[in-house]
């Protein structure tokens, strides 16, 4: 009696796999492939009937750009900046829901608004907020007695970023605090009640219990925003279009220039390989780095 | 009906692992064969191979004189018990125990007709229209029993069945799943770790251990004759009491020694070596004619119908059963008559029985 | 939880707690409560200094103007006239009903196919053992790497030749690679949790692995089907950079492009302009707020495997 190489248990397995098969072959795999393939050529939509290999030129070309790297230093600024505030606002947030009191269930659903918003809307809502004529910044600032006179804030090269990695700190807020959130709900109880009969007083519980508990959900939370940020495109087509003079030239905006733009896809896709690269490399130091404190 | 038959069957995981080894294993047709043995000894991946929810990695299964190695679980005519009763939640008690028949397309009437049979014979009647998260253990166990009852299969399978109630449901439980097999007139295959369960249920018991059959037969076979140590060791409670020692020859006449113990062991033949004596702790009488046992009293427990003394002999400590009526107390010394047939003998390097051929 | 305080009065800890839920209200809320009160907000009010936080007068002119022209029941403004005159309707207004309907038909297309495809290879992954396990489940995450903008330019040639440009069904498709892993991601954390013994007991029962996973799993998943649907839902509906790419004209421009195209458009008024935006917020954020239990639940599933 021969074993059949593929057991009845495999058929059923790859039968029900058919469908997530293809759909990672057609929209994952083969997409990552062409684009490395195309990467290898000087793909330019205004020629399209030339297309030279020219290996790895687009690469060479993309990284010894200066223009690049100063974009690639914006995304990291950026980034940095996003991820930071997420974790500090959301470990706030969770800590808060991770009390019992009336309205807490209240709370908790509003706190999915900004996630449940199309980043286009986010995007609407801030440049409103930010106008610099009528915006509700201005006005705010300005009823408050905070600032004299209106203030233009998109247009300050200076303040950009900043006031973009706002936006996107809004809209991430939720998802980071109800993962960290998570994380808190496994610590057992009997840590604090122990903590407690030994006098420790109430920031010095967070501080000794909560925090180190919670770095695991860091972890994720820090991973998840890096990648979400590094990607992020949305905001700097909405608000600014990588304006003023360049302040908000991120990589991502970078590529979509590049690709749809200067119909440049050869250098395009080399540039979103090199960004996906940096995001892999990126997420596995700090898993590394994490996880050696864990 | 269904005769069942493993020829060298192995069944090895995708990590290597070995599960079951060489199994040869051939199980009448409507007897009641319990697998028994320490979690991780194989029998349950032996009964889900049965079952067709393991595939076979080596070897043959046949029901009757069919190959069943690539039929698939729904295909086969098996039913069987899980220790979780794993009902469905979403159901009622009705349709879980239906929903065999449902997928075998059984006629409505005749569906119903054999739900409420069952019901009626398990006594969960009034529990039909409830939902599985509404039971106790007990019911649930009923209501698993139930579902596989009415598929009348030719092969009954339980793994632990009644390992999640409580001890005295247990054993009313235990005459319940004999009374069902006399009436099935299935093939039984039962699982578990409880050698109670196995003496009392079995025809006949297949101990194992890291994949591969210890010893196969009836129960009275398995507790007076074992082939080894560890199928000694396994059955019976309190556990037999193994005592190293030497088997030496004096005048032609083989004998146990251990420090100043020395038992007499008539019937054995071969060289001297070093063997392991057993000795089950109800094997032990009055003193009389044969070989004697002489102690010191360390702990006396009485369990209500007898009691058990912890009892030093040499530099051992015994554990043995006697009547209530013999009065000692600890610090005591005590003396035992031993039945010499009664005595088990194992090789110490390979622990295999000194017994006979066996 | 409940973390004992034997210390500290309670007073004090309701005060904090109080203090702390209104702050993060106000920060979650105020923006959009600004969205809203804008866009039911004159042309002339909405440009006076400081903000009308308020709406002295709300009007409901813009979401009336949107259906009207959308239903065909109106005609936009003529060029030229004057946004402040009143009763103005900028020549877009007719583009975001029917907007609307093509983001409703891709997201739905998209959640129907998720559940199609996720189901039944996050049953497998979960309760079947088969070569090539471990590489379907890395192959998984390591989509959710990948950036998006990285398969934008592959996508955009490939959409290209098949001529697929500015048709739905080049969103569908490629939103599957941004829904699909995430939904067998959470359904299949689901179906590990449920006991490998149910499985085991409905194929002995007399089930194949389809009629396991339809009348057994199936029926037990509904919180889990629920909260990928969402999911799938809600990222069809708000994503942006594919939609930009692959749509040219209103026939298959979803809400997000015709309400960008606004934003950066001057001659709309603003007060239309938050109107866009209310009509692209509601109905997800109505979802999330509706289905809240649903997504947390979800979004953990996801998470903790993650």
């Amino acid at each position: 009696m021969a074993i059949r190489a593929v057991s009845h248990d495999e058929r059923s397995a790859f039968g029900l796999l058919a469908g997530l098969v293809a759909v990672l072959m057609a929209v994952t795999a083969f997409p990552i492939l062409y684009s490395l393939w195309i990467s290898l050529f000087a793909v330019n939509l205004r020629r399209p009937l030339r297309m030279p290999f020219v290996g790895l030129d687009n690469y060479i070309a993309v990284l010894s750009s200066p223009a690049f790297w100063e974009s690639a230093g914006r995304t990291a600024l950026f980034s940095a900046m996003a991820v930071a505030a997420v974790l500090v606002i959301a470990t706030l947030v969770a800590v808060l829901l991770d009390q019992e009191f009336p309205g807490r269930r209240v709370l908790s659903a509003c706190l999915l608004i900004p996630w449940a918003i199309p980043s286009v809307a986010n995007g609407l809502m801030w440049k409103w907020i930010y106008d610099a004529n009528y915006g509700a910044l201005n006005g705010l600032l300005l009823q408050l007695g905070f600032i004299n006179s209106a203030m233009i804030w998109l247009g300050d090269a200076n303040r950009t970023l900043p006031l973009i990695a706002n936006a996107f700190i809004w809209k991430e807020v939720p998802l980071a605090a109800i993962l960290l959130l998570v994380t808190l709900k496994s610590i057992p109880s009997d840590l604090y009640a122990a903590a407690a009969v030994d006098g420790a007083p109430a920031f010095r519980r967070f501080v000794a219990i909560t925090l180190p508990a919670l770095r695991p959900g860091f972890l994720l939370v820090a991973l998840y925003e890096a990648m979400m940020a590094i990607r992020h495109f949305d905001l700097f087509f909405l608000l600014t279009e990588g304006g003023p003079g360049g302040a908000s030239d991120v990589v991502a905006w970078r590529i979509y220039v590049e690709t749809f733009r200067n119909l440049s896809f050869g250098t395009g896709a080399a540039m979103s390989y090199i960004l996906a690269l940096a995001t892999l490399l990126m997420s596995y130091a700090l898993i590394r780095s994490m996880a050696e404190k864990l | 009906m269904a005769r069942i038959r493993f020829q060298s069957v192995t069944k090895r995981y995708a990590n290597g692992a070995t599960a079951v080894a060489g199994l040869d294993l051939d199980i009448a047709d409507q007897e009641f064969l319990v697998l028994l043995g320490p979690s991780g000894c194989g029998k349950s991946t032996t009964l889900n191979m049965i079952a067709g929810l393991e595939e076979i990695s080596e070897g043959v299964l046949l029901f009757d004189d069919q190959i069943v190695n690539n039929v698939p679980a729904h295909k086969r005519d098996v039913a069987m018990v899980f220790q979780s009763y794993a009902l469905y939640p979403h159901m009622t008690v009705f349709e879980n125990i239906a929903f065999g028949l449902r997928m075998r397309r059984v006629g409505e009437a005749d569906l119903r007709m054999r739900v409420m049979q069952a019901a009626d014979k398990l006594e969960i009647t009034h529990l039909l229209e409830r939902r599985p998260s509404q039971l106790s253990g007990g019911q649930r166990q009923r209501v698993a029993l139930g579902r596989a009852m009415v598929r009348e299969p030719a092969v009954f399978l339980m793994d632990e069945p009644l390992s999640n109630l409580d001890a005295s449901l247990r054993i009313s439980m235990r005459a319940q799943i004999r009374h069902l097999h006399t009436q099935m007139r299935s093939t039984f295959v039962y699982v578990t770790h409880d050698q109670a369960e196995a003496l009392t249920l079995a025809d006949r018991i297949v101990v194992m251990k890291d994949g591969t059959i210890q010893q196969i037969g009836t129960p009275d076979e398995i507790y007076e004759s074992p082939t080894n140590v560890f199928v000694a060791s396994f059955l019976g409670s309190p556990t037999i009491n193994l005592l190293e020692g030497a088997l030496e020859r004096e005048n032609g006449a083989a004998c146990f020694k251990r420090g100043t113990l020395t038992i007499p062991l008539p019937a054995l033949q071969g060289g001297a070596r070093n063997i392991v004596l057993g000795l089950r702790p109800e094997d032990v009488g009055t003193p009389g004619d044969g070989p004697q046992l002489h102690g010191v009293v360390d702990t006396a427990m009485p369990s209500g119908a007898d009691q058990f003394l912890g009892v030093l002999v040499d530099d051992a400590m015994l554990f043995l059963r006697v009547g209530k009526d013999v009065r000692v107390r600890a610090g005591e010394a005590i003396s035992f008559g031993l039945n010499p047939e009664r005595l088990h003998v194992f090789d110490r390097e390979t622990g295999r029985s000194l017994r006979g051929a066996a | 939880m409940i973390v004992p305080r034997p210390i500290g009065p309670r007073v004090v800890r309701a005060a904090i707690l109080a203090a702390a839920s209104v702050l993060l209200l106000a920060y979650v809320l105020a923006p959009v409560a600004w969205l809203l009160s804008s866009s039911l907000q004159t042309e002339r009010e909405i440009v006076s200094i400081p903000p009308h936080w308020i709406p002295d007068h709300p009007t409901a002119q813009n979401f009336r103007a949107i259906f009207a022209t959308g239903l065909g029941l109106a005609q936009p403004s003529p060029n030229g006239a004057d946004p402040a005159s009143g009763g103005f309707i900028p020549s877009v207004a007719g583009n975001l009903l029917p907007a609307m309907g093509n983001s409703f038909i891709v997201a739905t297309a998209v959640v129907i196919l998720n559940l199609l495809i996720g189901v039944p290879a996050a049953y497998a992954i979960a309760k079947i053992r088969f070569r090539g396990r471990g590489v379907a489940l890395y192959a998984i995450l390591a989509t959710r790497v990948i950036p998006d903008i990285a398969l934008v330019v592959p996508f955009f040639l490939v959409v290209r030749k098949l001529g697929l440009l500015d048709n739905l069904a080049s969103l569908i498709i490629t939103y599957l690679a941004i829904t699909v892993p995430f939904s067998v991601f959470v359904l299949a954390s689901f179906f590990e949790q449920m006991p490998d013994d149910l499985d085991r007991a409905a194929r002995v029962d007399g089930c194949s692995r389809l009629q396991v996973l339809l009348r057994v799993f199936l029926p037990l998943a509904r919180p889990a089907l629920v909260a990928i649907s969402l999911f799938a839902f809600l990222a069809s509906w708000n994503e942006f950079l594919l939609a930009l790419m692959f749509t040219q004209t209103a026939a298959s421009q979803t809400l997000p492009i015709i309400v960008a195209g606004i934003t950066s458009d001057f001659t709309v008024s603003f007060s239309f302009l938050n109107a866009a935006g209310v009509l692209a917020v509601l109905p997800p954020v109505a979802l999330a707020v509706i289905f809240e239990r649903y997504i947390v639940s979800g979004l953990t599933a996801g998470a903790v495997k993650g």
